[in-house]
């Protein structure tokens, strides 16, 4: 008995050391804050990002993040501070991106925001955003409806990613410009697939306004992988049957290596086989089905030979993580911590007033290809980039076919019967 | 008596009717069909078996399946198999995941109320689910094999023929589960177990035993179909879930413990949705039609329950 209280007595002094410990590392933190401004200054500036970390977007877009971050405070960081990221995960539910920046408003006490992927998600964050109306650099949410959430006059708010209408205005400039330059390639004639859900159906809606540009567009809706279904069977059959120059499907990645199987099963071989899904799955380019598909996106790694800030990026990333980026989600959160270290480098200061005026002057020569800069889209009065590329799988890798500037191989037109190859 | 077999008679000469218009008319609609029927069959069985036998709804039915899928990923890929060969190795150790299961969570609610147990089996997807997600991530995952592509072409009309694999696998699954049930003496055993526990257990059989065995037998059967599904669709921590609701209303449709009446109310929602899909532009009510057989079924039964 006497044994077993000196064992409880020594368990709980061990267990009350680390405590005393902690409480003197307080008590000296406490004595360093009383220092006055100077140490203040030495601070850490904050950036709070929220991403969709078991998504790979945000997986690969925060990781991107953190190294972009980790680069510029190898390099004495920006006004003297070093750059501290603090990620909480949005889980991809509106619910949690919302309390994701109220904890960094509130607990982290984050001087910007960053970060961000999915429309949802974004939508449920605006009102928080605008609570506290700290800068804010998106990198994520292409919806306009997100757009007339944030308003006018959120002048503290930047915004990377293309809306919808503008990257569909993209598309619709990019294959005029193709089938200009390509006149073998016909354009006028297009089968839509989309998913069933708002994403699907949204971009039915957009395209059949936009592609009037273009010629005919007829679509119908499949339920996707991602929601319980998974056979494309009647779409591709149907598609089949009208014989379109142009097929495209706006789905999900998981729907992208089944759909292809079923093409080829049921020989559907358009001219053009276009995918629009948010990411293409993982190890899709190793399959020899993937072989000139084309898909939209706003980079590639092929990019490294037209870029040299890509081929930096890609180093470093592939330098410092397993595998190389799968989503251009990576180089635009690279970019986003970038534009805002030049961004408060220019300002001098962290003061909002100066930061936004300093942002608003970016030309931010990016991995993506384009230099980033601000102006004013339909209703937000900063938005960075304005459209997305045109792509084709080649033999495992993604090269630029448009803008014709980033062009890193020709297109290889039409798409190869499924006896051909 | 013979009015049933009359009515027999009739149904069966209906569907025959159907079948030959399908086939002059559009014979993909029956050929796609077939293949969707075989799947949901091949997926609902083993939750039959556990329902009629061990008398639980499992509702993390779908997510065992995913378990299954995402094993024969792994074997496949860590070992440079193919998915169907990993299927021998994935069917022994959902066998053990059967058997870990029942003894640490199933076997502690077999005598509770039966909202306890769909809360527990609700609770064992959720984690199911959460943890492959965590090791996995959601980035789904899909492996390209070149036979899945296989097809078959009949006069102008060109289509898969890899998903017959599902049909040959709910054919093979429902006569070996007749076989064992009515052949076998641990079948027979199971079947009295499932019919009276208390019956069986006072003439000398171990009840515990028999759904710990059953429950893992459903188990590796949703491994091996795990696997056949890993090889032609993408796979993800959240796909299992739609294969549990439509399995369970395969169950309920076909009659608690019923495993031949799967079969056909398979076929008959499969043909249903693909007639219906084969309409452009009226593919989103193919779910509809789905639920709605599956609703007019179960009401008729209790209709004519009432009136017996």
């Amino acid at each position: 008995m006497k044994n077993c209280i000196t064992v409880m007595i020594a368990v709980l002094l061990l267990l009350a050391l680390p405590l005393a410990v902690f409480a003197g590392g307080q008590g000296e933190q406490g004595e360093q804050v009383e220092q006055g401004e100077q140490a203040a200054e030495k601070d850490p500036i904050k950036l709070g990002g929220v991403w969709p970390l078991a998504d790979i977007t945000g997986d690969q877009g925060s990781k991107a993040a953190q190294l972009a971050v980790e680069e510029i405070n190898a390099n004495g960081g920006v006004l003297g501070r070093q750059l501290e990221l603090s990620v909480i995960d949005s889980e991809l539910k509106p619910e949690k991106g919302r309390s994701a920046i109220e904890r960094l408003a509130t607990v982290e006490d984050v001087d910007i925001f960053v970060g961000g992927m999915s429309s949802g998600v974004h939508l449920g964050q605006i009102p928080s955003l605008k609570k506290y109306e700290k800068v804010t650099m998106w990198t994520g949410a292409a919806s306009s409806k997100a757009e007339e959430a944030v308003g006018p006059d959120a002048d503290w708010y930047f915004h990377l990613h293309p809306w919808d209408y503008t990257q569909g205005q993209s598309y619709v400039d990019g294959w005029g410009d193709i089938s200009e330059k390509y006149p073998e390639i016909k354009v006028s004639d297009w089968f839509l697939a989309y998913e069933d859900g708002a994403f699907g159906t949204g971009s039915f809606q957009a395209s059949q306004n936009l592609y009037t540009e273009l010629g005919e567009m007829t679509g119908e809706s499949f339920k996707s992988a991602a929601t319980g279904g998974g056979d494309y069977t009647a779409v591709l059959e149907h598609a089949k049957e009208y014989g379109p120059e142009v097929f495209i499907w706006a789905g999900y990645d998981a729907d992208a290596l089944p759909m292809l199987e079923t093409a080829k099963a049921i020989d559907f071989a358009p001219p053009i086989y276009l995918g629009a899904p948010p990411g293409w799955p993982q190890g899709f380019g190793e399959s020899p089905l993937s072989n000139y598909v084309m898909l939209y996106g706003m980079w590639a790694p092929s990019m490294n030979s037209v870029s040299g800030v890509s081929k930096h990026f890609y180093e470093a990333y592939t330098g410092k993580y397993d595998g190389e980026p799968q989503t251009y989600f990576a180089p635009l959160s690279y970019s986003a911590i970038y534009i805002l270290k030049e961004g408060i480098e220019r300002a001098g200061t962290l003061e909002k007033e100066a930061l936004i005026e300093a942002l608003e002057n970016t030309e931010y020569d990016s991995p993506l290809g384009q230099t980033i800069g601000f102006s004013p889209s339909n209703i937000i009065q900063h938005q960075g980039i304005w459209g997305q590329k045109i792509l084709q799988w080649q033999n495992g890798k993604r090269e630029v076919i448009w803008p014709f500037e980033y062009q890193t191989a020709e297109p290889v037109y039409p798409f190869p019967g499924w006896d051909e190859r | 008596m013979k009015t049933s077999k009359n009515l027999q008679l009739t149904i069966v000469g209906i569907a025959a009717a159907i079948g030959i218009l399908l086939i002059l008319w559009k014979p993909s609609v029956l050929i796609y069909g077939l293949q969707g029927a075989g799947l949901y069959a091949a997926v609902a069985l083993p939750m039959a078996l556990i329902l009629g036998i061990v008398g639980i709804i499992n509702l993390a039915h779908g997510e065992f399946m995913m378990l299954g899928a995402y094993l024969a990923y792994w074997f496949s890929t860590q070992f440079g198999i193919d998915p169907l060969l990993a299927m021998i190795p994935v069917l022994i150790s959902m066998g053990i995941v059967g058997v870990i299961t029942y003894k640490t969570t199933i076997h502690r609610v077999l005598g509770a109320p039966e909202l306890n147990q769909l809360i527990l089996t609700f609770g064992i997807a959720m984690v199911l689910s959460q943890v492959v997600n965590l090791i996995a991530t959601s980035q789904p995952r899909k492996l390209s094999l070149d036979y899945v592509t296989a097809s078959a072409k009949v006069g102008e009309l060109s289509f898969g023929t890899y998903d017959f694999i599902f049909v040959a696998a709910a054919v093979l699954f429902l006569a070996g589960l007749l076989f064992f049930l009515r052949r076998t003496k641990l079948g027979k055993a199971a079947v009295a177990v499932g019919q009276n526990p208390k019956g069986a257990r006072l003439v000398g059989i171990n009840v515990d035993r028999t759904y710990l065995i059953i429950f893992s037998i459903a188990l590796g059967l949703l491994g091996i179909i795990g696997t056949l599904f890993l090889t032609s669709h993408s796979i993800f921590p959240l796909v299992g879930g739609s294969y549990t609701m439509k399995s369970f209303c395969l169950v309920a449709m076909a009659g608690i413990g019923q495993l031949k009446p799967i079969l056909w109310g398979s076929l008959a929602l499969g043909v249903s949705e693909s007639f219906i899909m084969s309409f452009q532009g009226y593919g989103g009510w193919a779910d509809i039609v789905f639920f709605a057989i599956i609703v007019i079924v179960i009401i008729s039964r209790a209709y004519k329950r009432t009136e017996s």
